[in-house]
């Protein structure tokens, strides 16, 4: 899931930037071959070179890292298969140092210089829409793993395809749909809102309160704290205060452990938790927050350790294979960059062609099974989906909403802090 | 009215940790009139060694501080003769600002390569206890970090007061000429000092890691806390910390608790600034060089 957020206001002077850089290298590049002729069924044989522009250094180079891993271990996996249509895959990656001029320039490159046959996205909001700016200039499909903020999707770009379950601002909304799913008895009667203020984290809370109370559920606290709010135990405090049944959290990471720290210090565990991120992550939550204190928590996820969607186990079992680790350790960044593999892999055995106006044309009717459930997308690339509701149950983070995809009966009240 | 006393409770459990912070730092200031800038680092690096001594070792980050005290201690000293002294004495004060930013950004570039950027935290069996009275709950950790700071105040406190370092530092800050001339050797005393406040770091850095998860970009957060706190209390008046701290501490709890994080940080910023409007030298600073 997308955790980062730099979203900032230098985005249009790059946009500007790169549509300046886009006329000038666009002339020198005549013959180059636009991306809808560039990768023919006809040429087979040849190796089908994917291009993606990845930070493998700067701010998101964690993340970035494991987006590469990801592409890497799907081209591998395809290879061993034979290829696609009787073609090999090469991913050609290069490094962006997390920078939005750079990953203009990088696509620019791919596209003009190396021919590549298609795209794939880079990593983060920021990244992806200068980005995928560039490949809509050339006719290029751009499928991104990450980078799912609003402001992509209000480009309204057609050649573009956020492979997530759903825009990440609204991964919340299958907790506010269980909760509506309980019967009036079960359901919270009080809720209170503690939210990140960055463009990712509070809009999450937002969409879920905005559901919450045209159904009744009464707000009894709304706070945004600022990202550099070191102690949220006054804010917890002020919660506690007010026993909500419900009690939604805004969150990034750190100060999703900080709401639990802080909750249990004060001793009070509420009938509903959400986190809306950190509580997702398998490996970091329970080391964090102490894993007895992680039982019955919830939080959305589109990928997760177990999952039965299309490819998931033999993607564990490859990654495990060839990254070491165990399941609970793969990050789902890469089963997301894997996923946007799947979707060309799925495109070439249903239309035997791999140019990029068919693959747009294709993603834009029907659903297409990955390892993040079937996606499906509206005109502006947003996904049409929902997110997986997860709680953690026994030390383990499991589906448990929709129906479709749990694998346990949703655990609640949630039981006290330690159990 | 239960959330605002909670608040209050919070903030002052929490002070104890940045007053002995803010007592290294003004410490410092009183000695050579030097503003450390490398002091959140230092109390970060702190927290490192604890969580390093935590998990290899098993060992409680509280009963920790002894050790990471005297590691810093050297490195405190260290950093004086090597960095410091070279500095002319007209011009310290300013190209101090300078050489301690370096040093910070060094540490900095240190624990972001030995322990990665990302976010540690240090959790002992009894990190998330906390004991209810009256109805509120007292954070074990809190309550043991603030007994800890005032046990580390106290103890800084006898060692100025009651030992012949003790009065040639202070000697030194009043007047570093007369000093001198009585057989202070200040350059020492300096040097001593300095590792003194980093000493007091590290014992902060324990505590500081038990409270809050942290990587190596903390400290910037934490300087600029911690400069407003001296700032508030009047440079160099450990006194002057302590109370700065609780100021800080509890403005800041009291306002996210009862009215709204945002507000926060924000109010006890106003509050600096009605207090040097009135007091350009803190609340407890004085205009020239005075006691600490």
């Amino acid at each position: 899931m997308q955790l980062h957020n730099r979203l900032r206001t230098t985005s249009s002077l790059v946009a500007g930037l790169a549509a300046i850089a886009l006329v000038i290298t666009g002339c020198a590049s005549k013959g180059g071959g636009g991306g809808s002729t560039a990768a023919t069924s006809g040429a087979n044989g040849s190796p089908l070179i994917i291009g993606a522009s990845v930070s493998l250094t700067g701010d998101f180079s964690d993340s970035g890292k494991a987006v590469q891993r990801g592409y890497q271990l799907w081209a591998d996996t395809v290879n061993a298969k034979g290829g696609i249509l009787g073609r090999k895959v090469q991913i050609k990656i290069v490094d962006d140092a997390s920078s939005p001029t750079q990953v203009v320039t990088n696509y620019q490159n791919l596209i003009n210089k190396d021919h590549v046959d298609l795209t794939f996205g880079p990593f983060s909001t920021l990244l992806t829409i200068p980005a995928s700016q560039v490949a809509k200039r050339y006719g290029y499909a751009f499928l991104a793993p990450a980078g799912g903020g609003p402001d992509v999707f209000k480009q309204n770009l057609t050649n573009f395809f956020f492979v997530q379950p759903a825009p990440t601002t609204q991964s919340g909304d299958v907790f506010a749909n269980w909760i509506l799913s309980l019967s009036p008895a079960d359901r919270p009667k009080t809720a209170a809102y503690a939210e990140l203020d960055d463009p990712f984290s509070a809009p999450i809370a937002e969409n879920i309160r905005t559901k919450f109370e045209a159904a009744g559920i009464q707000t009894v606290y709304k706070q945004v704290y600022p990202s550099e709010t070191q102690d949220l135990s006054p804010v917890m405090a002020a919660i506690a205060a007010k026993h909500p049944d419900v009690i939604i959290g805004g969150t990034q990471s750190v100060d999703a452990y900080a709401q639990i720290k802080a909750l249990v210090q004060l001793k009070y565990s509420p009938k509903f938790m959400f986190q809306s991120n950190g509580a997702n992550s398998p490996l970091e939550y329970p080391n964090k927050v102490g894993a007895g204190n992680t039982t019955g928590v919830m939080s959305s996820a589109d990928w997760f350790p177990g999952s039965k969607a299309s490819g998931s186990d033999a993607f564990t079992a490859d990654y495990t294979k060839k990254f070491g680790g165990t399941a609970q350790q793969v990050d789902d960044n890469s089963a997301e960059a894997y996923a946007t593999g799947q979707l060309i892999e799925a495109v070439a055995a249903k239309t035997g062609k791999l140019d990029n106006a068919t693959i747009i044309s294709s993603l834009h009717s029907g659903s297409w099974p990955t390892v993040l459930g079937d996606l499906s997308w509206g005109a502006n690339g947003a996904p049409t989906g929902e997110f997986n509701l997860v709680q953690w149950q026994g030390g383990k983070l499991l589906p448990v909403y929709p129906s479709g995809v749990s694998q346990a009966a949703p655990v609640f009240p949630k039981p006290n802090w330690g159990g | 009215m239960h959330a605002l006393i909670q608040g209050i409770i919070l903030g002052v459990l929490t002070a104890g940790v940045y007053a002995l912070m803010a007592s290294g730092q003004t410490l410092i200031f009183g000695i050579m009139k030097v503003v450390n800038l490398a002091q959140g680092a230092m109390v970060i690096l702190g927290a490192y060694l604890s969580y390093q001594l935590f998990t290899s070792f098993g060992i409680d980050p509280l009963l920790a501080i002894p050790i990471t005290t005297v590691a810093m201690f050297i490195l405190g000293v260290a950093v004086q003769l090597l960095f410091l002294r070279p500095l002319k004495a007209e011009d310290r004060s300013e190209l101090s600002l300078l050489v301690t930013f370096a040093v910070a950004l060094l540490l900095e570039g240190i624990m972001s390569v030995t322990w990665k950027t990302s976010v540690r935290s240090i959790n002992t069996g009894y990190a998330n206890s906390s004991w209810t009275v009256f109805g509120y709950q007292i954070t074990l950790v809190r309550l043991w970090a603030f007994l800890l700071s005032i046990a580390a105040l106290l103890v800084l406190y006898l060692l100025l007061n009651r030992t012949r370092f003790g009065r040639a530092i202070r000697a030194t800050v009043q007047n570093p000429e007369s000093a001198r001339l009585l057989g202070v050797e200040s350059s020492r005393v300096s040097a001593l000092g300095f590792g003194l406040g980093a000493a007091t770091a590290a014992a902060a850095g324990s505590v500081y890691g038990l409270l809050y998860p942290f990587n190596s970009g903390s400290h910037y957060d934490l300087i600029s806390r911690l400069l407003s706190i001296v700032l508030l209390g009047g440079l160099g008046s450990i006194g002057g910390a302590v109370v700065g701290a609780l100021i800080v501490s509890t403005s800041s709890a009291v306002v996210a608790s009862a009215i709204s994080p945002s507000w926060s940080e924000m109010t006890f910023f106003v509050i600096l600034l009605l207090v040097l409007l009135i007091r350009p030298q803190g609340l407890f600073g004085t205009t020239a060089r005075g006691a600490i």
